[in-house]
This record gives structure tokens, C-alpha cells and sequence, in this order.
């Protein structure tokens, strides 16, 4: 599987959930949308994945995809050893009891029509757990658990709550079932920051109360790096790069992490933005994704070689693996492809890294006065 | 550019208050903003979702509905008082003097009308152009906010550009007939974080060009922190702090400013130390707080908080808020000690 590959997958014992090679595509007249294309990740128990990426990139597909919704169109997902991608009727609903979904707008996701109560109680009337007081007693401790107060919010319609607190409700109501697994699609970026550092902390206090493992869907690479155990950064439907957090924004080894990076606005003044770092272009069309690398039509040190082959998943780092063959971290590549032309850019790869981790340390001395 | 009969102020806005008629009551929308824009800067509008900064620019450029909308208080532009014109007249000034880039690039053009002649009909309406010659300017625009094959993009339609394209064309439309003040509303808050920064180093640059002011409203601080001379922060409905955007960050007057650059998660710290979040959530503008409006929120207020509403106090040259326990400034440690001698219980301690 070029431009994926498996490198950086854990074994299979260690992880909750493990999804390989998976493939989503969409009918759109007689071409495809390719919007998953052969992505691998995985997550170990207690974990957080944050899955970034900008929108187009598949990072929300992919989200859908593990819990069959829709099934993918080929790969395989993993849940606790059981293959998903094969099961249906009752033993698909089983096991999604044990995996839930938090949306990114708070306020459609909730039925506007019925009482925040009977939204909270419907997956245990579904389900057929405990009678009606224990039933009311659950929903009672969820809400408790996401700060609202059940004697007032029990009554009340979706309406009635703000963006924040609805986000609130979301997160109770996938807390019903007890399950292990959360994806959060999104779960932020709909709401104002002050209120958006409110549900960050309340999912963070969650997973530890409730021993969650959460996949963290976000564009946000700041919010991404607060949450999360490991990164995993997609562009059109491939994944670019893996691994550590740390290791990934102090020295990003993907040409397009960097870019993402250098990108983020920093709330400094002394860090002036300027024209160097940015990424020209847009991203192409995942009906007809660029051959080879997908990022390489913007990628500053793309060459022939990334339009004819697709690089792989390698080891930049202990924990730090990346899909490109002229990575910004680790030695010029096992490329025996191309020595000369990574020597001749030796100069530029050095300079690049250099503003890329500069940024990512927030440390804004940028002395390179380019802006002027 | 300093000619002698031009001031340096271009904008002077002075207690502007806009208010709309609701079922459930009025809402204060903006309730007493004053400002002054000089020419060729740029001021950047914090607040989050509600704080009034869309009503203000909009209120500005005259762009609200008749119905049920009061709008008073003084808007001189370029030495001219335009608050009391009548709309046609407010609309002579669209385009040449002052022009909007939106939110949504894609709601805010039309989707059944050819790029090209979005760009051109300001061109034909304002500047009087013939069809050749705003062609041509229009095709000079394009290449200008970096569009490639202008040819060809003027002859699409919006839903066959991205969403950057897009934004780069609501900048060329508003940028068209030369305006001197642009009024930039969340210009990227719908864009992608990498399209962000080529927008918004577009927007600087066109800016640098042409001495344009521009009102850079935002919820985002990391977007104007590099980019505005000047930072007014708001909050349900009025600027609580205002100053020149390194003294804002350095000095940092007002508790809801320093809350919400703590509210962020920032690259820089370590992973998974806690957000500092500010509890509740903003107050009704029908009915907003006797005394300060942060104060329900705030993690300094005190009695009077509560009470009596702060005015806008200057700590120093350009710099106001509106507090009575501004943070960093002595009164206030003096404050935090009168809390503890107060005989109101103050925590366990």
C-alpha cells in the first residue's frame, strides 16, 4: 500500500482499535471521491488520537468509518479484536453501543423538539437498561458529570441551552451507554474560546473519571497538541505524519505539518506573521488526487520523485513516523532515489526546519527579517 | 500622502449605541462604542460570538435593516458626518470610501452572477467605468489578490471556486473601486488555517498598498496580535479595552482580556496543563448586569463590581478599559489584600 504503509501500527494485542488500509470513496456521477485513501491508525486504551487536518483532508470520513457510518469501501477496523467492517444487524449495534460519536454543532445534533431528559434516556430505553428510575437516576449523574444541573435542564428543550451547553448535553448523551471508546468530531470548533477551554477541560476530566479512549477530530493544531497522547496529521485522505506530539511539533519531519504549523496565529505581537512559511495554493480535488504524494503540488520541496512514487510510513524518530521522501527530520531518506538533488537542498531543508520548529516553540525572535 | 487639507483621522465614531426591537425586548447591541481610525491603520475588533463587533462595523458602514433597528451617536468620516444621512446618500460612500469583506464568501456573493461582473458592477456603478475599462481593471484585481487565469475564473460562478478563491474574490470586489477604509469581518473565520494566512497576509499587503485603514474584526486574538496597530477587545457590547496592540499584550488591564488569552491553548505550553476557562457565559443584552457586565464571570470582582458600572479609565497614553480593579496596577494588589482584610469570607484560606 504505497503512501500509507504500516510502519508506524502498534501490535495488535497493545491496541483498542486498530484500523488498516481503510479506503472511503463516494460516488459522484461516473468519477469517485476519494476521500479516504488507505489510512492506518490506531489507539491503544486511555489513549487520545487527535486526527488534524483541514477540511477536504478525510478526517471526518475517517471518524464516521470506524463506526460503520457509512462502511467503508475497503480496509479493515478493529474494535477490541472484533472486525467491524464485517458484522451487521444486531451484532453491529452491539458493539456500537460501545463507541460513540460527538458531533461538531452542538446545537443540530440535538432533537429540537423533544426534552433534554428524553434525548439523555432514549439510548437506555433503546437498550433496555434498568427500569425507569434507574434510568432516571443515569441521566441525572451525566448531566451532574457535564456540570449542568439536572433539576433544571432535565425539562427544558435543546433550545433553551447555549452552543456551550449544548455540547454539554452531546457529551452526556454519549456518556448514556458507558462506552469505551469516544470520537469527537469536531467537538470545539463551533464554540467561542472561553467556552471552548470549558468543554476541553470537562472532556478531560471525563476520560479520567470514565477510562475513555478518545479519537480527537480537530483542525485546530493548538487544541490538538492540549488533548492529545498522539497526533496523527491527514491531507487529502492520506496520513502524513504520526507519532508523539512533542516529537511532531517541536520537529515536524512532514513539509506540510511544518506548514500547518507555521501557519497558526499566535496570539504575540513580537511574532510577525509574514509571507516565508505560508503554503501557496489550495488543496487539489479528492475526485482526482494528485499522483504520487498527494501534497507535493504545494509542497516547497516536492521533485520528480514524489510524483512518481508514493512515499511510505517510515521511522523518523522513536516515536515520530512520517509518509515522505524528503522528510524535514532524520537522515535525507532511505532514498537512494535521489542523493544529489537532497544534497543540493541541504541549505533550504536546514532554514525550513529551522522556522518550522521556531514556531512551533512559540519562541518569536523570528530574526529573519523577510517581512519587511 | 499628508496633503494639508487632510487630518489624519479618517474614522471618529463617538458613543454609538444600535439597538434592535425584539419580541423578547430590546437588545443592546452596541451601547456607547466610541473610536478613532487615522488613515492607513489597521484596528483590530476582538470578542467572541455576541460581544456586538459584527453590529459595530456593520452599524459603521450603514448596512442594517430599517426595521426595528435604532442606531444613534456620531460617525464622522473624513471630517464628515455621516450618521444622519439619508441611505441613498450613506451608499454613495460604499465602494470609493468604505467597503466589507464577509464572513461567508459564499453567502456573500451572488451565485447565480459570473464572477466577473461581481467585480465589475461596483466598477460601472461607483467609478462610472465603461464595460472595457472594468474589465480590465477587474482582470488587474484578480491577479492582484493572487487568483490564477483571471480570464477564465471571470466567466465562472462562485460554487466553482474553493472557499479561499472565493474570499480572495469578496477581497477583489471590495477592494475594486479603491476604498480607503475596509472593514474586514471574520474575513477567515470560514477558511482553513493554511488559506487563513495567505488571506490574511493578502489583505496586509493590499492594505500597505494602497494606505487603506482596515477594521480587522475577529474572535481569534492570534489573528490580529501580528497585524493591527491598535486592539479594541468587546464585551456585550462595549470596548472594555482598548490600546495599542504591544501594549495590550504587555500590559493587559482588563480581567476579561487577560481570560481570554489564558482561555487559549497555546502552542508553547506544555501538553495537557489545564485551560484556564472562563466559567458562565456572556450576559443577555436585553438585560445586561447593573455593574460591570464581566462581573458575573470575573475572578477578581467585588462588591462594587456588582453595583456600579466601571468607566472607561486611561492607565496610560491610548490605553482604556473598563474596570475598577484593573490587573497589574497597584490599587488592585492593594485591592486583592483589602479582599482578604474585608470581613467577607474569602475562600478557606
Amino acid at each position: 500500500m504505497a503512501g500509507t504503509g504500516t510502519a508506524h501500527l502498534r501490535p495488535e494485542d497493545e491496541t483498542l482499535l486498530r484500523v488498516q488500509d481503510l479506503v472511503v470513496e463516494f460516488p459522484a456521477g461516473r468519477r469517485k471521491v476519494h476521500a479516504v485513501s488507505g489510512v492506518s491508525i490506531d489507539v491503544r486504551r486511555g489513549e487520545t488520537l487527535g486526527l488534524v487536518g483541514e477540511s477536504g483532508c478525510g478526517k471526518s470520513t475517517t471518524g464516521k468509518a470506524i463506526i460503520q457510518l457509512p462502511r467503508p469501501t475497503s480496509g479493515s477496523v478493529r474494535f477490541e479484536g472484533t472486525e467491524l467492517t464485517g458484522l451487521s444487524g444486531k451484532k453491529l449495534r452491539d458493539v456500537r453501543t460501545r463507541l460513540q460519536l460527538i458531533f461538531q454543532d452542538p446545537i443540530s445534533s440535538l432533537n429540537p423538539r423533544r426534552k433534554v431528559g428524553d434525548i439523555l434516556a432514549e439510548p437506555l430505553r433503546i437498550w433496555r437498561r434498568g427500569d425507569r428510575s434507574e434510568q432516571l437516576a443515569k441521566v441525572r449523574e451525566a448531566l451532574d458529570a457535564v456540570g449542568l444541573d439536572p433539576d433544571v435542564a432535565m425539562d427544558k428543550r435543546p433550545h433553551q441551552f447555549s452552543g456551550g451547553q449544548c455540547q454539554r448535553i452531546s457529551i452526556a448523551r454519549a456518556l448514556m451507554l458507558e462506552p469505551e471508546l469516544i470520537i469527537c468530531d469536531e467537538p470545539v470548533s463551533a464554540l467561542d474560546v472561553s467556552v471552548q477551554a470549558q468543554i476541553l477541560n470537562l472532556l478531560d476530566d471525563l476520560k479520567e473519571r470514565y477510562d475513555l479512549t478518545l479519537v480527537f477530530i480537530a483542525h485546530d493544531l493548538a487544541v490538538v497538541r492540549h488533548v492529545s497522547t498522539r497526533v496523527a496529521v491527514m491531507y487529502l485522505g492520506k496520513l502524513c505524519e504520526v507519532g508523539d506530539p512533542d516529537a511532531i511539533y517541536e520537529s515536524p519531519a512532514h513539509p506540510y505539518t511544518a506548514a500547518l504549523l507555521a501557519s497558526i496565529p499566535v496570539p504575540d505581537p513580537a511574532v510577525r506573521p509574514d509571507d516565508e512559511d505560508v503554503l501557496g495554493g489550495d488543496l487539489p480535488s479528492p475526485l482526482d488526487p494528485p499522483s504520487g504524494c498527494r501534497f507535493r503540488t504545494r509542497c516547497p520541496r516536492a521533485r520528480e520523485r514524489c510524483a512518481a512514487e508514493e512515499p511510505e510510513m517510515r521511522a523518523v524518530g522513536p516515536d515520530q513516523f512520517v509518509a515522505c521522501h524528503f522528510p524535514l527530520v532524520g537522515e535525507g531518506g532511505d532514498g537512494a532515489g535521489a542523493p544529489a538533488a537532497a544534497d543540493g537542498d541541504g541549505h533550504a531543508d536546514q532554514s525550513a526546519r529551522a522556522a518550522g520548529s521556531e514556531r512551533a516553540d512559540g519562541d518569536g525572535s523570528d530574526g529573519d527579517g523577510s517581512d519587511a | 500622502m499628508t496633503a494639508p487639507t487632510e487630518s489624519e483621522t479618517l474614522l471618529e465614531v463617538t458613543d454609538l449605541r444600535t439597538r434592535f426591537r425584539t419580541p423578547a425586548g430590546t437588545v443592546r447591541a452596541v451601547d456607547g462604542v466610541s473610536l478613532t481610525l487615522d488613515r492607513g491603520r489597521t484596528l483590530g475588533i476582538v470578542g467572541e460570538s455576541g460581544s456586538g463587533k459584527s453590529v459595530l462595523s456593520r452599524s459603521i458602514m450603514g448596512l442594517l435593516p430599517k426595521r426595528n433597528v435604532t442606531c444613534e451617536g456620531s460617525i464622522v468620516y473624513d471630517g464628515r458626518e455621516i450618521s444622519s444621512l439619508p441611505p441613498a446618500e450613506r451608499r454613495k460612500l460604499w465602494g470609493a470610501d468604505m467597503a466589507m469583506v464577509f464572513q461567508d464568501p459564499m453567502t456573500a456573493l451572488n451565485p447565480v452572477i459570473r464572477i466577473g461582473r461581481q467585480i465589475t458592477e461596483g466598477l460601472r456603478f461607483h467609478l462610472g467605468l465603461d464595460r472595457r475599462t472594468a474589465n480590465e481593471n477587474a482582470l488587474a484585481l484578480l491577479r492582484s489578490v493572487g487568483i490564477p487565469e483571471p480570464e477564465r475564473r471571470m466567466k465562472q460562478y462562485p460554487h466553482e471556486l474553493s472557499g479561499g478563491m472565493r474570499q480572495r474574490i469578496m477581497i477583489a470586489v471590495a477592494l475594486a473601486c479603491g476604498p480607503k477604509l475596509l472593514f474586514a469581518d471574520e474575513p477567515t473565520t470560514a477558511l482553513d488555517v493554511t488559506v487563513q494566512a495567505q488571506i490574511l497576509n493578502l489583505l496586509a499587503r493590499q492594505q500597505r498598498e494602497r494606505n487603506m485603514a482596515m477594521v480587522l474584526v475577529t474572535h481569534d486574538l492570534g489573528v490580529v496580535a501580528g497585524r493591527a496597530d491598535d486592539i479594541a477587545v468587546m464585551y456585550a457590547g462595549q470596548i472594555v479595552e482598548k490600546a495599542p496592540t504591544a501594549t495590550l499584550f504587555a500590559n493587559v488591564r482588563m480581567p476579561y482580556t487577560e481570560a481570554l488569552l489564558a482561555s487559549i491553548p497555546k502552542l508553547d505550553e506544555p501538553r495537557r496543563t489545564r485551560l484556564k476557562a472562563i466559567p458562565g457565559r456572556p450576559p443577555s443584552l436585553i438585560d445586561p448586569p447593573p455593574g460591570c457586565r464581566f462581573a458575573p464571570r470575573c475572578p477578581y470582582a467585588q462588591e462594587r463590581c456588582h453595583r456600579e458600572a466601571p468607566p472607561l479609565r486611561e492607565s496610560e497614553p491610548g490605553h482604556v478599559y473598563r474596570c475598577w480593579y484593573p490587573v497589574g496596577v497597584e490599587p488592585r494588589r492593594d485591592g486583592a489584600a483589602d479582599r482578604t482584610d474585608t470581613p467577607t469570607p474569602t475562600g478557606a484560606r
